[in-house]
């Protein structure tokens, strides 16, 4: 049925009930005895397919529903709806043989123990996951190397950089070598470098074990450089599924032409050549049609006195903003991609009809105050 | 069979290692909590102390208060069970996530912390009653191997009762914010009813009775009867290992069904 993919999602949902908290102390009262419940819709028919040794970026603003859907891969939350299949389990059911083939990272709540050296976490890994002497040393040897963190093993946890933190706690989460990997927003607060670092490492770990990889952020160049395709997942709902390039084409199919004048030139000028986005002094951007770019191009070197001239991709975070803001809703209809994963059917990310109530639109921030 | 057995083994000498030395981090505030622990014991064998004077109270007399409380002491450490701030914590913060990732029941990570704890604590307070003996005849206890035998057992069980009590209320977190209050409750009635603040047969005889079919003596006073030999009759020893296996029982059912119910509730939260 699931024809050999490593993650499949059908029609996943997880709705939350949360208490409703009523202002005052009579409101408090009656909560106790009859407690009213609002419910969120984290994620709402989420289906998708991911072969085995792919990388995937998993998109979306803050809240969307990317870390519950990952909570529901890996078997820590019960969907409310819907199936999931990972390594050929049911994540919810397949216990400690599914768990061995997994690995979560969330880079906000870290299993290295805070009081002890990062190596204390890898001996007790290597217990809880029961890895023989040989393989205990290998897959040590490998990640140490590759990480570079044979220097800080043996300092407390406290007293290393995030970077450090980060790279000790991918050793620990990956000493029994998990063929599907889960990163949630791994580079979480990092610094360039340190987030570089990150993304050689999981590139080279793809590369080298074949595994699979499902990663959320928030920084675009981790998506960039790492996950050929991507999921767009916004208020719970999947609204593209595809290669990143084509989300270009399909929400911005624009080009950008960077200029530099001359002179100063009226703005009615520039507009007769497309759609002006930046005016200041000698400086000048203008988005055209994909298809038009060497003939407007071209007309606006006769027509005006160009010093430079560049043109230019939309940056990416832009166009997924405008994928958010519903503006290309219509493009993004996953459903008419060319099928090329075969049999997930008509499932695989439906687009948002314009204009469609979203349940969690009125959804304030989830944390309780306590 | 037996690999299995030896990679649990390891597993558990790996997570001793880890609570002990997350506990050599800590120990000036260990040491803190030690002195609190064996202070409320302490004034409460004060206040009988002067309450029995030269006589009797209830049958008990200077010394036996003495004995008694100094075994509520080295048991109350023994059955100590500090599990629901921690799991009311993994739950509320999503320190639960990366333990429910790993193929490892959270519940042997308390087990072990409790042994590498408790190994320490025991041992500090049995040689400082033992040092404390030397000097103060009141406290020694008649050398009795078979009663010293059960008094372990005993101990162990009551260990294993009250552990699950506050792991299964720690497990309340999954519903409640409130799972920490509900431990407070649990307390206060567990002064009065596990023989903390007096020895059960000093109690209204109601009272009394009413304790003897809950869980709250098999947590603390059947062993500390069972250790001062306050507490000779076979049948009455019997009757207790009976209600302790019930009551372990009773708490395992109650951690199963709240851990299967609990785990589906799971919103987990942080992240
Ligand atoms: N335990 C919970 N109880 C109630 N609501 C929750 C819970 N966890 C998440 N939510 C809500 O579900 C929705 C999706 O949250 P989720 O954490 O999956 O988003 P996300 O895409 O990971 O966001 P971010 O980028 O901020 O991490 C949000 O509206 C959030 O408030
Ligand atoms: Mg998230």
């Amino acid at each position: 049925m699931t024809g050999g993919a490593s993650i499949v999602a059908e029609r996943l949902s997880k709705t939350y009930r949360v208490k409703v908290r009523e202002p005052g102390l009579a409101g408090a009262f009656r909560a106790l005895f009859r407690p009213r419940y609002r419910e969120v819709h984290a994620v709402e028919d989420v289906s998708f397919r991911i072969e085995p040794g792919e990388v995937v970026g998993f998109l979306g603003p803050n809240g969307a529903g990317k870390t519950t859907t990952i909570k529901i891969l890996t078997g820590l939350l019960y969907p409310t709806g819907g199936r999931a299949e990972v390594a050929g389990f049911d994540p919810w059911r397949g216990g400690a043989p599914f768990k061995r083939r997994i690995a979560l990272v969330l880079g906000n709540k870290q299993q290295l123990i805070w009081d002890l050296p990062p190596e204390e976490t890898l001996l007790l890994n290597r217990a809880i996951y029961g890895l023989s002497d040989a393989e205990y040393r290998r897959n040590r040897e490998e990640l140490v190397d590759s990480l570079g963190i044979a220097g800080v093993l043996d300092k407390p946890v406290r007293q290393l950089s995030q970077g450090e933190r980060m790279r000790c706690e991918l050793a620990a989460a990956l000493l029994h070598r998990p063929e599907l990997l889960f990163l949630d927003e791994p580079t979480l607060g990092l610094d360039l470098g340190a987030q570089e670092a990150i993304r050689a490492f999981v590139r080279e770990y793809n590369r080298r074990h074949g595994a699979t990889v499902l990663l959320t952020s928030h920084y675009m160049a981790d998506v960039t450089a790492l996950a050929p395709r991507v999921l767009i997942i916004n208020r719970g709902r999947l609204l593209y599924d595809g290669g990143l390039t084509e989300l270009a084409d399909r929400i911005a199919p624009v080009k950008r032409l960077e200029l530099v004048l001359e002179r100063e030139v009226d703005r009615a000028d520039l507009e007769r050549f497309g759609a002006v986005t930046v005016l200041e002094d000698h400086k000048a951007t203008i988005e055209v049609p994909r298809r038009d770019v060497a003939r407007a191009s071209a007309r606006l070197l006769a027509a005006l006195p160009v010093a430079d001239l560049s043109i230019t991709d939309p940056p990416i975070e832009e166009v997924i903003a405008r994928a958010f803001a519903g503006e290309a809703t219509k493009g993004v209809d996953a459903a008419e991609r060319a099928g090329d994963v075969g049999d997930a059917g008509g499932a695989r990310g439906a687009g948002v009809p314009e204009g469609a109530p979203s349940p969690t639109a009125a959804a304030p921030p989830r944390k309780e105050a306590e | 069979m037996t690999a299995s057995l030896r990679a649990w083994a390891r597993r558990y000498g790996a997570l001793i290692r880890a609570g002990w030395l997350v506990d050599v981090q800590y120990r000036a505030a260990i040491v803190i909590w030690l002195i609190l622990g064996v202070a409320q014991p302490a004034i409460t064998l004060a206040v009988w102390w002067s309450v029995a004077g030269g006589g009797e109270v209830g049958g008990f007399g200077q010394a036996d208060f003495a004995r008694y409380f100094f075994a509520v002491m080295l048991i109350d450490q023994a059955t100590l069970a500090w599990d629901i701030w921690y799991i009311d914590r993994w739950i509320r913060e999503g320190e639960l996530n990366f333990r429910l990732a790993r193929p490892m029941n959270p519940l042997h990570e308390a087990i072990a912390d409790n042994l590498a704890y408790k190994g320490k604590s025991v041992v500090l307070i049995a040689l400082v009653w033992f040092l404390i003996a030397v000097f103060w005849p009141a406290v020694r206890l008649p050398f009795d191997p078979g009663r010293l035998a059960l008094a372990a057992i005993a101990t162990t069980l009551a260990a294993a009762i009250r552990f699950l009590t506050s792991y299964v209320n720690g497990l309340l977190a999954f519903w409640t914010t409130r799972a920490t209050a509900i431990a407070e409750l649990h307390w206060g009635v567990s002064l009065f009813l596990a023989g903390r603040i007096a020895p059960l047969s000093l109690l209204p005889p109601a009272v009394a009775s009413v304790a003897g079919v809950l869980w709250f003596p098999y947590m603390l006073a059947f062993p500390v009867e069972i250790l001062t030999g306050t507490l000779t009759d076979a049948d009455a020893i019997l009757s207790g290992f009976g209600w302790q296996l019930v009551w372990l029982a009773a708490w395992t059912c109650a951690y199963l069904f709240v851990w299967t119910r609990g785990r589906r509730r799971y919103g987990a939260v942080g992240g």
